[in-house]
């Protein structure tokens, strides 16, 4: 699969080959299956980090990011992966006082993977 | 990584049915397409509830559960499957988060069987799987060979234990036995037990040596192997196999026992069974003869080393063989059991011998082999096996002699048995258990033959002087059983109308090739006793043989038989003659009686009552070798007589001497005022036999007529000689026409 290379610093290129060669003919499209349901469940998180922010409900928000770190790192998205973990982590200590910053990363990261992300899948 | 997956094999087989658990789409798309990759079978689930749904009606092999879901999360949802029935151990596992130290812990109490730390490093996964599902099939098997091994303990009464030395001290360390284990010794499962609680359970009589052997054992942590008989605590008594090996740790110290316990009460029981069928008679309860030989042999070599003397006493029933055949075998085992009991009580007679103990020196154990034991048959045995001289021996002997002679009941009937005791006494009498016995069974049977019912000691004499003659009673007793005996048939004639008119039945003995005589072996019979048994043989053949020869060409008057005084003295008489009557469906009166003149009249008092019985049943008894013996004339009016028979040395001599003559015509004429039959014996020419005719007696018998001859020729002589009227006194009979008929002759066909 082609990346252009502005997708470079968003998506880990060994983690995409690592996701290529689950399915080396690509006879079951998984890349494309992943991507389309990180995509799903990305589009889906974002607002609710949002909307959990907005709440406060940090159970919501730890929950969001605790799924979102896995599964960005699964597909690349390491620095959104690191994010996720950064709050997982402060939330779970209960270091709620410089939390703000971390969700901007989050929110701004994001919507930078969910970019890259759209442009792999075919239309 | 190299995916470490020795069980491909298993893989191509059946694919592994995986669950798999995760909220999140992308890491259960992964995750699933992963160990798909890898061979499993993934069944994807989005949540804790989906996941229990599924299970309701589908079992996986192994469960993923991702541990943080919204909802039902993977703890929750872990503790519920536990929960279901079936579901104890599958084996679950829990994926976690990295560093995720309180979801490990979690993991576990939630019943997980393994974490895995969420990553991309999908062969790590499925090698984990693999493990975790060969690990779940080995403790499936685990489990099946421990159900199938606790099924084989229950079925061998037998569980295992484990011993500890540990505890506090008299505590008796701490033990620890299996459900079975429990169970054999009366314990429900989880029962709390303790060693010196089990020992409580140990008979008291043997609780001072377990615990002294188990004191024992410990010290030197040697192997434990023994019987303890016990009491449970339900009351039954049984007998635990306890077998243990010691333990030791890394020091070389013994650190306990680990065994089993195994209820052999059943086992030993029919050891013991074995034991005693092999060496008890199974009747008496009495030591057999193989239990009496090896108690014997021990007594001799006893006495040998201590130097002292040994007794053999040899007791053999007088009447039991007449007790045996009148009143059946049942009645024979109550007497023989009766009689057993009254032996025992004559000997400090002992079970069980100290077997053990025979050995040591100055021991008197040896009085232990001390018993009376069963031979077979009616022969018994005493051993003695210290005695200080013969005098000891003939006391016990008296003391058996006494015992026995009281009545015994049997059968609801009064029986009075004697016994005959032969002494043997070691060294004197024999070196060794054979010479023993031999010599105490000669001097036994010179008791038999000297009139039983007392004891003799065995002495060199004994054989020399009897010994022919023993040997030819001992084999006259087996003659019977052996079917040596036959009886020979002298035909009784009517001269006047040449018939045959009746039968004497003659005892035969053929022994070996040869046919011992009458005259060798009846007076040894009547001296011996055996003439009993003969006598009864004789009346039941006899009445045999008049069926068959009614059969055969329709005899209808009487065979006679022999009997001596004595066995019209027994009551059971006329029973016999009732039953052999019955069992070979004749009348009665088919068989006929002869006693002589001189036992009549020596018994009268005794034998009236049998006679008056006999003519009740129409058995007709005659007085045989009339004329020899001093009868009363006043009790031959009242006697119930039916036929005198005169003596042949009267018939021999008529027409010889005038005086015989003479004698023979006062006889017929008693007997035809008294309205008897008459018939003349042992004529032998043609003279005697016109004379005897002239002088009034037309019956007869005699070598003229025929010897007494087998019952098949005795039929032949009647077929060719009788009936075509070939013999010369037939001739000479018709030519006569003398004399009165005789007084109730017996009428009947030509034959």
């Amino acid at each position: 699969m082609p990346s252009p290379p502005a997708l470079a610093s968003v998506l880990d290129e060994a983690s995409l080959q690592r996701l290529h060669e689950l399915d080396p003919q690509g006879v079951n499209r998984v890349v494309e299956r992943v991507l389309r349901a990180f995509e799903t469940s990305l589009t889906r998180l974002l607002p609710q980090a949002a909307q959990a922010q907005a709440d406060g409900d940090h159970e919501a928000l730890r929950h969001v990011v605790h799924t979102l770190k896995s599964s960005s790192a699964s597909v690349g998205a390491l620095e959104l992966s690191r994010c996720c973990s950064e709050i997982e982590n402060r939330l779970r200590l209960a270091q709620t006082d410089d939390l703000a910053g971390r969700l901007k990363c989050l929110a701004l990261e994001g919507g930078r993977v969910l970019a890259a992300v759209r442009a792999l899948l075919p239309d | 990584m190299t995916p470490a997956l020795p069980l491909a094999d298993e893989l191509a087989a059946k694919p592994p049915e995986v669950l798999l658990v995760d909220d999140d789409e992308v890491n259960l798309l992964l995750t699933a397409v992963a160990l798909r990759e890898r061979g499993f079978h993934i069944t994807e689930s989005g949540g804790g509830e989906h996941a229990l749904q599924l299970l309701a009606d589908w079992a996986p092999d192994i469960i993923v559960l991702d541990a943080m879901m919204p909802g039902l999360d993977g703890f929750a949802t872990c503790r519920r499957l536990r929960a279901m029935p079936g579901y104890e151990n599958v084996p679950v596992l829990m994926l976690t988060g990295l560093d995720d130290d309180a979801s490990i812990t979690r993991a576990y109490q939630a019943g997980a069987t393994d974490f895995f730390v969420k990553a991309n490093q999908w062969s790590l996964l499925a090698g984990r799987l693999q493990y975790l599902l060969r690990a779940s099939r080995t403790r499936m098997e685990l489990e099946r060979s421990q159900a199938k091994l606790a099924r084989a303990q229950d079925l061998a009464r037998m569980g295992s234990f484990d011993w500890r030395r540990v505890g506090a001290a008299g505590s008796g360390g701490s033990l620890m036995l299996s459900a079975q284990g429990l169970r054999v010794l009366g314990h429900g499962p989880g029962d709390p037990v303790s060693l010196r609680a089990i020992l409580r359970l140990v008979q008291r009589g043997e609780r001072r040596s377990v615990l002294r052997l188990l004191q024992g054992v410990a010290q030197h942590s040697s192997v434990l192997a023994t019987d303890v008989p016990v009491s449970l605590p339900d009351g039954r008594q049984r007998i635990i196999h306890v077998e243990a090996e010691p333990e030791f740790n890394e020091h070389g110290h013994g650190v306990g026992y680990t065994g089993i316990v195994q209820d052999v009460t059943d086992r030993r029981v029919a050891e013991d069974r074995i034991r005693h069928l092999a060496n008890f008679d199974s009747l008496t309860g009495l030591p057999n003869r193989r239990q009496l030989v090896w108690r014997m042999e021990r007594a001799i070599e006893h006495a040998r080393r201590l130097g002292h003397p040994c007794a053999f006493l040899m007791i053999d029933l007088d009447r039991f063989k007449i007790v045996n055949d009148t009143l059946g075998h049942a009645a024979g085992d109550e007497l023989l059991m009766e009689v057993a009991q009254r032996l025992r009580a004559c000997v400090r007679h002992s079970e069980q011998v100290m077997e053990g103990a025979l050995e040591a020196v100055g021991s008197r154990a040896h009085r232990s082999l001390e018993a009376v034991g069963r031979l077979g048959g009616d022969e018994f045995i005493a051993l003695l096996p210290e005695i200080n001289d013969e005098r000891d021996a003939q006391r016990v002997a008296d003391r058996i002699l006494e015992v026995m002679r009281d009545p015994v009941l049997v059968g609801g009937q009064e029986c009075f048995v004697t016994a005959s005791v032969g002494i043997a006494i070691f060294p004197r009498d024999g070196a060794s258990v054979a010479d023993l016995m031999r010599n105490s069974d000669v001097a036994m049977f010179s008791v038999k033959s000297q009139g039983k019912d007392a004891s003799a000691i065995y002495s060199p004499l004994l054989v020399g002087r009897g010994r022919e003659k023993l040997e030819l009673e001992s084999a006259l007793h087996k003659a019977i059983e052996r079917d040596e005996l036959v009886l020979h048939y002298q035909p009784k004639v009517d001269v006047r109308s040449a018939r045959m008119v009746g039968a004497e039945a003659l005892m035969r003995w053929q022994r070996g090739g040869t046919l011992v005589p009458p005259g060798d072996f009846i007076p040894l019979a009547e001296e011996s006793g055996l003439i009993l048994p003969l006598s009864e043989w004789a009346l039941r053949e006899a009445a045999r043989q008049a069926r068959l020869w009614k059969n055969s060409f329709g005899f209808t008057d009487a065979i006679a038989v022999n009997l001596p005084s004595r066995v019209f003295e027994r009551t059971q008489l006329v029973e016999q003659l009732h039953q052999n009557a019955m069992a070979f469906g004749i009348p009665h009166r088919m068989v006929q009686l002869e006693i002589t003149e001189t036992g009549l009249m020596k018994e009268l008092q005794s034998v009236i009552p049998a006679l008056l019985q006999l003519k009740d049943i129409n058995v007709e008894v005659a007085i045989d070798d009339f004329g020899t013996g001093y009868s009363s004339l006043a009790y031959l009016t009242t006697l119930p007589i039916a036929e005198l028979k005169i003596d042949r040395s009267f018939v021999r001599d008529l027409g010889v001497t005038p005086q015989s003559s003479g004698i023979v015509t006062a006889i017929i004429a008693v007997a035809r005022s008294l309205n008897l039959r008459v018939i003349g014996e042992g004529v032998e020419t043609l003279r005697q036999m016109e004379v005897l005719h002239r002088l009034g007696c037309s019956l007869m018998q005699g070598f003229l007529f025929s010897r007494p001859i087998p019952p098949d020729d005795l039929e032949l002589w009647l077929k060719q000689t009788v009936l075509p009227r070939r013999a010369p006194w037939i001739g000479q009979a018709d030519e006569l026409d003398l004399g009165d008929p005789t007084p109730r002759m017996a009428g009947g066909r030509p034959y």
